[in-house]
C-alpha cells in the first residue's frame, strides 16, 4: 500500500481559498509534499521544472484551464505518466468524457468531503497508509 | 437555474430575478434587478464595474461554520464553492478578477440560540473576499432583523429594507442548509 506521505502533489486552482482547502484536506489524508499553482500555465511550468506524482486540478481557470493542462501534461513525455484528478463543479458529463479522452485518471465533484477526495485518490493509487 | 422566479416589475421597469438559497445568478442586463430575502444566510453581490457585469449568490454554511479558523471543514468548502460558482459565472461573462468588488448582506441572528450561525456566515464571507483580494465596498451584516435586498448588477446599486423577524418568511426565519449530495453522488460510470 502506498504511503500518502511519499506521493508529491501539485494543487491547481485559481482561488487561493480553494487551494488552501484542498491542501488542508490532503494534509488530513496524510500528504506532506504539496505544491500549488494558480492556473494551468504556471502548473505546467512547475511540473516541467519538478515533476509530481499527482496533479489535482480545477477546471475553470484563466490562461490555461484544467482540460488544456491535462492535454499538455499528457503530451510532454517527461511528465506524461503523472496521475491527474480533475475537480469539477458538478458532474458535467461532457467535460468528464472529454477529460477521459485526454487521459484523466479520476475526477471529484465540488464541494467535496475529505473522505470523498481520499476515495478518488485511492481509486488511482490504491489504499493509502 | 431551476426554480428561479422571473417576473416583470412595472414600477421599476426592471426584470426581477429572485435568488433563493443555494442559487447564484449573473447578468450584464441593465434592466435586471436581483432580489433576495435574508435571515442568517449571506448574499454576496459582486461585480466588475468596467465590464458591466454583476451577480448575486445566496448561501448558508451547512453547520455553524468555521470561517474564522479556516480549518478546511465541510462548511467552509461548501461556502467556498458557493463563492466560486458566482465568481466563475462573472469571469465567463467578461469580468476580470482584479476588477471585482463586493457588497455583502445578511448574517443576522434572528432567534435566541447559543451559536450565532449568521455571524459565522458573515465571518466566512469577509475572510473569503479578503483572502481572494476582492474589496468589500459596502456591507450590512449582523443584527436581529431579516433583510430584503435588491441589487442592480450592472450599476452596483443596492436597496435594502430591514424586515421584522415576525414578518419574515418562515424559510428566512429558520433556514435549513441545502443538503449536499454525497461526495460520489452524480458520478458518471466512467472509471
Amino acid at each position: 500500500m502506498p504511503q500518502a506521505s511519499s506521493i508529491s502533489v501539485l494543487v491547481v486552482d485559481d482561488q487561493l481559498t480553494m487551494r488552501a482547502l484542498i491542501r488542508n484536506a490532503l494534509q488530513q489524508i496524510g500528504f506532506k509534499d504539496i505544491r500549488e499553482a494558480p492556473d494551468g500555465e504556471e502548473a505546467l511550468k512547475n511540473l516541467l521544472a519538478k515533476p509530481a506524482n499527482l496533479v489535482i486540478s480545477d477546471f475553470n481557470m484563466p490562461k490555461m484551464d484544467g482540460l488544456a493542462l491535462l492535454r499538455a501534461v499528457r503530451s510532454h513525455p517527461p511528465i506524461r505518466q503523472t496521475a491527474f484528478v480533475m475537480l469539477t463543479g458538478r458532474a458535467d458529463r461532457e467535460l468528464v468524457q472529454r477529460a477521459v479522452q485526454f487521459g484523466v485518471n479520476n475526477y471529484c465533484v465540488k464541494p467535496f468531503t475529505v473522505q470523498g477526495l481520499r476515495d478518488k485518490i485511492e481509486q488511482v493509487f490504491g489504499q493509502l497508509t | 437555474m431551476i426554480g428561479r422566479d422571473y417576473s416583470h416589475d412595472d414600477e421599476l421597469r426592471a426584470t426581477k430575478v429572485h435568488v433563493t438559497q443555494g442559487e447564484s445568478h449573473v447578468s450584464t442586463d441593465p434592466n435586471v434587478v436581483m432580489t433576495t430575502v435574508l435571515g442568517s444566510c449571506i448574499a454576496a453581490c459582486i461585480r466588475d464595474p468596467q465590464a458591466g457585469v454583476g451577480g448575486m449568490n445566496h448561501f448558508l454554511l451547512p453547520d455553524a461554520g468555521d470561517g474564522r479558523s479556516g480549518s478546511g471543514g465541510d462548511a467552509v468548502r461548501y461556502g467556498a464553492y458557493a463563492m466560486e460558482l458566482l465568481i466563475n459565472g462573472l469571469l465567463k461573462k467578461g469580468a476580470r478578477r482584479e476588477r471585482l468588488e463586493a457588497k455583502i448582506f445578511g448574517g443576522g441572528k434572528l432567534f435566541d440560540s447559543l451559536s450565532d450561525v449568521g455571524a459565522s456566515n458573515a465571518a466566512f464571507a469577509e475572510r473569503f473576499l479578503r483572502d481572494e483580494g476582492i474589496p468589500i465596498v459596502s456591507s450590512s451584516v449582523g443584527g436581529v432583523s431579516a433583510r430584503r435586498v435588491e441589487f442592480w448588477p450592472v450599476t452596483g446599486r443596492v436597496r435594502q429594507r430591514l424586515v421584522a423577524v415576525d414578518n419574515a418568511p418562515q424559510e428566512v426565519r429558520r433556514p435549513a442548509p441545502i443538503p449536499q449530495p454525497a461526495s460520489n453522488a452524480g458520478d458518471l460510470e466512467l472509471f
